[in-house]
């Protein structure tokens, strides 16, 4: 059941020598009851500008946000503080008020008239819960980093609102603070009354959360659907490239009708996929799909093999990737750093890189 | 002229030490006039202004410009609107309240009013957007986020409360014209430090001048202990 229904949202925003930067264009979704929406994008796509229109922070220049058979973005001033309440807003950055940590905690029930004896026990639990027992009366501005986000996570947790919007909250956590959003993530997962929509830079923690992820860039939804449909299917280039598809290259399809395989030329290589494209495209492969070897097999179920130069190895702990040039193309290969050592690998090793043609996503 | 200099010293030092009634009349008069003043400009200004800081609203800016314009208000001159409005001929002569401390106050506040409504909309305008954001965002309605508002900016708040009380104790023109120098009732530091001069009566003027540049240093000394502590 749709919750939330965004149409036609556009946002604008006047810049100080008066020119119009659109910052949200022509934003269609629908968030269902109970449902966690992830919007993915890389930083400058739009995403907090969108959770702070649904949020009630901010009016689109147009469009229309339905909550609750309402247009948030035409409410008057006196409704927008009821529909708030509906909402929890938690920032990547957080503040905390100039209170002690109890009260800092206990605002959001305080705000909507809660009285002290009916809340007092349920803020020390969760005083207690996020670890800071002991510390109640201290002032929240005074505590380090990781305690001061402990507070603001719980100061919007404890409200208990319908909607959670999330901006790129696990952005700058430490990983005990990491942890204790994910617990709180999932307890709210659980219960399908509460619906979260999200934002995040970072594909991982969309694949962790998301019954479905919207990808965002440049102000546009490019592609909404279930991880599985984003990370497998990717719509675009950009979406291939932000959701891991680092390899990238552009090609003429031609279906082979022997195999009923494609046969993408991609300037002297050919490279064989497993779809029924045709015409100019563009072929993606994961670095973590292409194995590497020093002789090519004899019998092998890879259809694509290369032979290639390492030219450029870029050591990151225990995985490296290396980039190998076969003719004119560069692929970007990640394999284990034990591995490499044992292939004995280096720049300017003669390789031979193989993937399968499953493996092969032609956009 | 140095024996002047240091007679009248030493002569302002006795009228304070010796607890001299006019000058400590005059310390209560001024003291009554500026304390009042000031008060009541507050209790009008701080509300508006901190609204204004609140709300966007049409014509904003202009209303911004005109406090701006009103902080600068030269005394004297405000003296002599007041003095028009209260003069027998003028729109409120018949209250009688020309040459009274009324008058004096009227005009005081005519001149906190813009200070401090002008220093309580930019400090409420300067507490962190993020903090704005988060308080509306869990659940406050406007009048809590104005509180809260105001709390977060107190320090601003008093600092523009002391800026208009400083100004009102210092301020000569308006309380001469509308007050009318009247010895034990409309007099205060400023006025009769004028008139001392006038007759060369440099001890009474000096233990005057004194205690309002104390009045400065206690004011000043209080706005630097307010923005290096944390209240």
């Amino acid at each position: 059941m749709a919750l939330i229904n965004v149409r036609n949202l556009e946002k604008e925003f006047y810049k100080a020598d008066k020119s119009v930067v659109e910052v949200l264009r022509n934003i269609n979704f629908t968030v269902n009851k109970g449902e966690c929406f992830v919007i993915i994008g890389p930083n400058g796509s739009g995403k907090t500008t969108l959770l702070r229109i649904i949020g009630l922070l901010d009016f689109p220049t147009q469009g229309q946000i339905l909550f609750h058979k309402k247009d948030l973005a035409k409410l008057a001033r006196k409704e927008k503080v009821i529909f708030r309440r509906k909402f929890s807003f938690v920032r990547q950055k957080p503040v905390v008020r100039d209170a002690t940590v109890f009260n800092n905690i206990a605002y959001g029930l305080k705000v909507r008239g809660v009285k002290y004896d009916n809340y007092s026990k349920i803020v020390k639990d969760l005083i207690e819960f996020i670890g800071l027992k002991g510390m109640e009366d201290k002032n929240a501005r005074s505590l380090s980093g990781g305690e001061m986000q402990r507070v603001a996570i719980a100061m919007n947790f404890i409200i208990n609102p319908e909607v959670y919007l999330l901006d790129e909250v696990s952005a700058n956590l430490d990983p005990m603070n990491l942890k204790l959003l994910e617990e709180f993530i999932m307890k709210i997962k659980q219960d399908n009354e509460k619906t979260i929509i999200m934002s995040t830079h970072d594909p991982l923690e969309a694949i962790k959360y998301a019954d479905r992820i919207a990808v965002l860039n440049n102000g546009q939804i490019i592609q909404i659907g279930t991880p599985n449909d984003v990370f497998t299917t990717p719509k675009d280039e950009f979406t291939a490239l932000f959701v891991g598809y680092e390899n990238i290259l552009h090609g003429i399809a031609k279906l082979d009708s022997k195999t009923g395989l494609s046969q993408i030329q991609v300037n002297k290589l050919t490279i064989t996929a497993s779809s029924q494209q045709e015409g100019e495209v563009k072929v993606c492969i994961r670095p973590e799909s292409i194995g590497i070897v020093k002789e090519p097999a004899k019998e092998t179920s890879y259809r694509n093999t290369f032979r290639g130069l390492i030219e450029n190895i870029r050591e990151l702990g225990n995985i490296c990737h290396l980039i190998v040039r076969c003719q004119s193309e560069k692929f970007l290969v990640t394999i284990t750093e034990l591995s490499r050592k044992n292939l004995g690998l280096d720049i300017n090793s003669e390789v031979f890189i193989n993937f399968k043609a499953t493996d092969v996503k032609i956009l | 002229m140095s024996n002047e200099i240091i007679d009248g010293i030493l002569e302002g030092l006795r009228l304070i030490f010796k607890f001299d009634p006019e000058v400590w009349g005059i310390i209560e008069v001024s003291f009554r006039v500026s304390l009042t003043s000031t008060f009541l400009a507050a209790l009008v200004a701080l509300p508006i202004g901190s609204f204004i800081g609140l709300r966007k609203f049409k014509g904003k800016k202009e209303v911004t410009n005109l406090i701006n314009t009103f902080m600068g208000f030269p005394p004297v001159v405000m003296g002599l609107v007041v003095y028009l409005l209260l003069s027998r001929n003028g729109p409120l002569g018949d209250l009688g309240l020309l040459y009274s401390t009324t008058a004096m106050i009227i005009a005081q506040f005519l001149l906190a009013v813009p200070i401090i409504m002008g220093t309580a909309k930019a400090a409420i305008e300067s507490v962190d957007p993020a903090l704005k954001e988060t308080v509306l965002s869990l659940g406050a309605n406007e009048r809590q986020l104005w509180w809260e508002l105001i709390k977060n900016s107190k320090k601003s708040i008093i600092a523009g409360f002391l800026v208009a009380f400083g100004q009102a104790i210092s301020e000569v023109g308006a309380v001469m014209i509308v007050g009318g120098n009247i010895r034990w009732e409309t007099r205060t530091f400023t006025t009769s430090i004028v008139l001392e001069t006038r007759m060369g009566e440099f001890g009474m003027a000096i233990a005057l001048g004194i205690i309002l540049i104390s009045i400065a240093f206690i004011v000043n000394y209080g706005l630097t202990r307010l923005q290096t502590r944390v209240l």
